[in-house]
């Protein structure tokens, strides 16, 4: 059996490994010649090692801090003209601002399309939004790191409290209207299995664990149902879909409102699969077979899921669509920040498990020329002709007028600075 | 005189010798074979160990490389429903971090490592086992660290917070490797140009770096392949970015949080730009990783 | 260059000026190496100044609390701490005996020529980034658990009470494994190290005895290498306690105990990464503390592993049990 070669380091851990024969200072026996004698190549070689490893780092620290300045259009959307793509825009104008958004996963593939497209036409603003749930964006809100913050729920009055004082109050704008589905996983089961509210409160509160259960084959009948586990899937991260489709279970069972109640986060039972996001949610069900979910629309059409009809308050079973989400917003007109909640509204076409999402804004930008930019993006989302255009497409329901029209109000409520001047010239 | 002669049987320690022998011939079969058994259980295990890399490379390269094509290197990121998607702004924003992170640790990490390879006091001590204990935190600390120490003291998230968070875990790395390699440089050299009357300062910076440059550049090379492969310190400094985006002082993309951020969207055109980012970012690591080996392997024999 | 008296020729190669004094140079030097410990220094005080309101509002209690429902104001983390320890056993009780077994075969047992590149094959899979683990865990391995290796194993071991539940792939089980293929090759590099660092007289004379290789091996290298070993047991288990993203993807996202093995979990860093985004006031402070307790933990392990590593190199000659 051979002795090993001994490394000299471990390159994992970088730690000295010395054979422990010796000290941990290596002795002069062991260098059979001094590597500074040699002659000037080799001392040229590596002076160029040298010079080029400090050129690389300086031109690197240059390139980063000195090729953009605070307001440069450095940060477009678009690259040198690669001319097919009909989204580039020619003219990079000066002046313009970043903002930067954070929250709901709700509104997620609409806002980016519709931001993209608007810097497209306005190759000065960029407007960056991270989904990264209702509840962080308004944590990061409250905090003042990002420009605006985006959740399915409005902030209650207590958030609000929470507020920077140098906000001057909160301004709530309802950008988006959608609806949530439970999406399920289950070979050979079309969309439109038949669910009522004691049922789903059911599933998702763990009392109805297979799929053969008799409350769901009784409204089912005619469809084959395995008998396996269910596997409900639920929010990890504090979301403002759970709000939405909590808050409609609470309302119409008693026994949800008794136990885990509504809110961005809620407890589900052990068993439950937590994913972050609509879209860890959505990819948690298309890879778990016999599980069901609760994701946005948009989610779940463009994912082909398979979802539920739910029976409504009129009593018919309705599969989740941009006309039944409609019609259960156009119940309730008038909403508000405070009075917000359009869950299970009467009429037999009424998608009963629907939401506004809303956009949080401070009502003293402490820049007028950022919060400028930052309504004028507002207006053009939240009005047809403007970013409302893209909803369709990308199954969400545009805004009903009288909504359209509430944004704008409180758009305008939004000042510079100085407290007094509208920044919204419309 | 008596003829000397050797009877086992009398004398205690040849008996004893003979006793073992005995057993030591019957039981070489068995034990002949408990050795090959075993032997082979730990080639086993050596292959099992192996299986993970194989199988990780594979499948991230088979579901990567659909997605390389020039789109993909020269496009930002574009939401669903727009083609030519790519992960430029991701590129481009993992190098200015973790080129700023590295010119910010590399002069610290060096100075560091002089300082622990030409004292052995007890602060040197302190300073050793400090680094050690920085590379054992979790990089979700530091993560969390670096949201509270720049992002809420300057109010936004940019790429300098990130750069801040994966510099604390590059710059161990680097001392350690620099006290190796300078501990590495003979004796002889530092005395001789010391002896020449140069100063201390004058033999670091002629003598003693210059020799211990190929380890140096070992080492940084294995902190920049640590560094860049993080996620979780830029979790919460630099907030991503869908756009382009040069400037450190701004919310900016990298390859790992883009990984995270696209591999969990629903959208297939998406989720497929996210493993070619997972490729991409595999292989340079790799390729750092190995590289360093080969440098550090050439230097060996250099010095011999 | 201030040399005193004239240079020799062929030595009077002009210098900068910028050759500092030794003591500023000292000073600098000391200066640098500092900030290493002002650095460990400011970490662990911000983290503390962020996680002390918690014990001051919720007590030491929340500690052991097996709660977490942090919208009606209970910050129990127990679960959390529970599900740290246990992915963390799964993964070092996988690692420490096929890493040893991978370590003896790179010292002594492959071939002498493939030892290397075998070596830097193993070494790799540190390389491949903790967010491509975690993909490729619930991408392809859990799939893998949900349909083959949970029901076989549940076949097997189901008597133990350890593997109730559905077969749902993502959960415990699958963030163990994917841990132990990360830790294994920090446990792979350091063994081999130390195994093959065992004194070689001892070795030569337990040959010479007329030991088989693996008698060699199981009774004076392994033994010999003891300490080191426990120091590559200690880091491995460092580095499980505190990996974040891929256990985060693979857990499953519960906040209850888990019941089984194959069920959900948290992990502490899982919890931190997906409620510190939008954790406020106490919450936030919580999310602290968790993460303040798994520093010293996590500390405290490593230094231990660094004391074991360290007397290897510094006994001399290892201590053997001779069998």
């Amino acid at each position: 059996m051979e002795i090993p070669e001994k490394a000299k380091t471990h390159a994992t851990s970088g730690l000295p490994v010395m054979n422990i024969h010796t000290e941990v200072t290596p002795t002069v026996q062991q260098t059979p010649s001094p590597p500074a004698a040699p002659k000037s190549r080799k001392r040229a070689t590596r002076a160029t090692r040298v010079l080029a490893l400090a050129t690389a780092s300086a031109g690197m620290l240059l390139a980063a801090c000195g090729s953009s300045s605070p307001t440069a259009s450095t940060s477009t959307s678009t690259t040198t003209a690669s001319g097919s793509d009909p989204y580039l825009a020619a003219d990079l104008k000066a002046g313009g601002a970043q903002l930067t958004g954070a929250g709901s996963t709700f509104v997620q593939p609409v806002f980016t399309k519709a931001f993209y497209t608007y810097s497209s036409k306005n190759s000065g603003v960029t407007v960056n939004y991270q989904a990264v749930g209702s509840g962080a964006g308004i944590t990061a809100f409250e905090g003042g790191t990002v420009n605006f913050g985006a959740s399915d729920v409005p902030m209650a009055a207590a958030d609000v409290a929470k507020a920077p004082a140098a906000y001057g109050g909160v301004l709530q704008v309802p950008d988006t209207l959608g609806g949530v589905t439970l999406s399920y996983n289950l070979p050979g089961v079309k969309t439109g299995l038949k669910l009522d509210a004691p049922t789903i409160a059911g599933i998702f509160a763990g009392t109805i664990s297979k799929w053969n259960d008799p409350a769901i084959t009784a409204l089912n009948p005619g469809v084959s149902l395995p008998s396996q586990p269910i596997t409900t899937v639920h929010r990890s991260d504090s979301s403002g879909t759970t709000y939405i489709f909590t808050d409609y279970l609470n309302t119409v069972s008693t026994t949800w409102a008794a136990g885990p109640g509504k809110g961005k986060s809620v407890t589900w039972p052990a068993s439950s699969v937590g994913s972050a996001g609509n879209s860890g949610v959505a990819g948690s069900i298309k890879s778990t077979p016999y599980s069901i979910g609760y994701v946005e629309l948009a989610y779940a059409l463009q994912n082909s899921f398979t979802y539920a009809a739910v029976k409504n308050v009129a009593g018919s079973y309705v599969t989740p669509s941009l006309a039944s989400v409609g019609a259960d917003a156009a119940q309730k007109p008038n909403v508000s920040s405070t009075d917000f909640s359009i869950v299970n509204q009467a009429g037999s076409g009424s998608y009963p498990i629907s939401g506004y999402s809303w956009a949080l804004i401070a009502k003293k930008q402490s820049s007028a020329a950022t919060g400028k930019s930052l309504v004028a993006v507002l207006d053009w989302l939240t009005h047809t002709g403007g970013g409302q255009d893209q909803s369709a497409s990308l199954d969400y329901v545009p805004l009903p007028t009288n909504i359209q029209t509430l944004a704008r109000q409180t758009l305008l409520m939004v000042t510079g600075p100085d407290g007094t001047t509208p920044l919204l010239t419309k | 005189m008596s003829t000397i002669s050797f009877d086992s049987s009398l004398d205690p320690i040849l008996s004893r010798r003979a006793a073992i022998q005995k057993i030591a011939a019957s039981s070489i079969a068995r034990r002949k074979v408990y050795s090959k058994v075993a032997i082979s259980v730990c080639l086993l295990c050596l292959v099992v160990a192996l299986i993970p890399l194989v199988a990780i490379i594979t499948y991230v390269a088979a579901k990567g490389i659909p997605a390389w094509n020039a789109d993909f290197f020269t496009q930002v990121t574009k939401p669903e429903g727009i083609p030519n998607g790519g992960v430029w702004n991701a590129i481009v924003g993992s190098l200015i971090i973790d080129g700023i992170a590295v010119a910010a640790s590399v002069p610290f990490g060096i100075l560091g490592g002089l300082f622990l390879a030409e004292s052995d006091g007890p602060a040197a001590a302190a300073v050793r086992f400090s680094a050690d204990i920085l590379t054992g935190v979790p990089s979700i600390t530091i993560g969390i660290f670096g949201y509270i120490v720049w992002v809420k003291t300057v109010g936004s998230y940019s790429g300098f917070a990130g750069a801040f968070a994966i510099a604390i875990i590059m710059l161990p790395v680097i001392m350690r490797a620099a006290e190796t390699a300078i501990r590495g440089v003979p004796v002889t050299l530092r005395e001789a140009g010391l002896s020449l009357g140069a100063r201390r300062s004058t033999v670091a910076r002629r003598v003693v770096l210059p020799a211990a440059l190929p380890g140096l550049l070992t080492g940084v090379l294995l902190a920049v392949a640590r560094g860049a492969g993080e996620t979780a310190p830029l979790l919460f400094t630099i907030f991503g970015n869908q756009f382009f985006q040069a400037n450190p002082t701004k919310a900016m993309e990298a390859l790992p949080q883009a990984i995270y951020t696209y591999s969990s969207q629903p959208y297939n055109d998406l989720i497929q730009i996210a493993w070619g980012a997972a490729l991409l970012l595999m292989v340079v690591i790799l390729v750092l990783n190995v590289g360093s080996r080969l440098m550090a392997a050439r230097l060996r024999r250099e010095r011999r | 260059m201030s040399i005193s008296g004239s240079p020799s020729p062929g030595t009077a190669r002009r210098t900068w000026r910028l050759a500092v004094p030794d003591r500023t140079y000292r000073i600098l030097l000391g200066v640098a190496g500092g900030i290493f410990a002002a650095l460990l220094i400011a970490f662990v005080v911000a983290m503390a100044t962020q996680a002390v309101p918690a014990f001051s509002k919720l007590g030491v209690s929340f500690l052991w609390g097996s709660n977490w429902d942090p919208a009606h104001n209970h910050f129990g983390v127990l679960p959390f701490a529970v599900g740290t320890i246990e992915t963390t056993v799964i993964a070092v009780a996988l690692a420490v005996p096929i890493g040893l077994g991978t370590a003896l075969a790179l010292a002594y047992l492959a071939p002498r020529r493939l030892r290397a590149p075998l070596s830097t094959a193993v070494e790799l899979l540190a390389a491949v980034p903790s967010v491509v683990y975690g993909l490729w865990g619930l991408v392809a391995v859990a799939p893998l658990f949900r349909t083959t290796v949970e029901p076989q194993l549940t076949s097997v071991l189901g008597w133990t009470g350890l593997l109730g539940g559905p077969n749902q792939g993502v959960g415990l089980l699958l963030a163990g494994v994917i841990l132990f293929i990360m830790v294994l090759p920090t446990m792979v590099a350091i063994s081999r190290d130390v195994l093959a660092a065992v004194p070689h007289d001892q070795v030569e004379g337990a040959m010479a005895l007329g030991a088989t290789r693996w008698q060699v091996l199981r009774k004076v290298i392994v033994p010999g290498a003891r300490v080191g070993l426990l120091g590559a047991f200690t880091l491995a288990t460092g580095r499980a306690l505190g990996e974040t993203v891929a256990v985060a993807l693979v857990i499953g996202n519960s906040a209850h105990l888990a019941p089984s093995l194959k069920a959900n979990a948290g992990t502490i860093p899982s919890l931190i990464v997906s409620s510190f985004g939008e954790a406020s006031g106490t919450q936030l402070n919580v999310l602290f503390a968790a993460a303040l307790v798994l520093l010293v933990v996590g500390i405290g392990v490593n230094a231990l592993a660094r004391v074991f590593v360290r007397s290897v190199k510094r006994s001399g000659a290892a201590s053997v049990t001779v069998a």
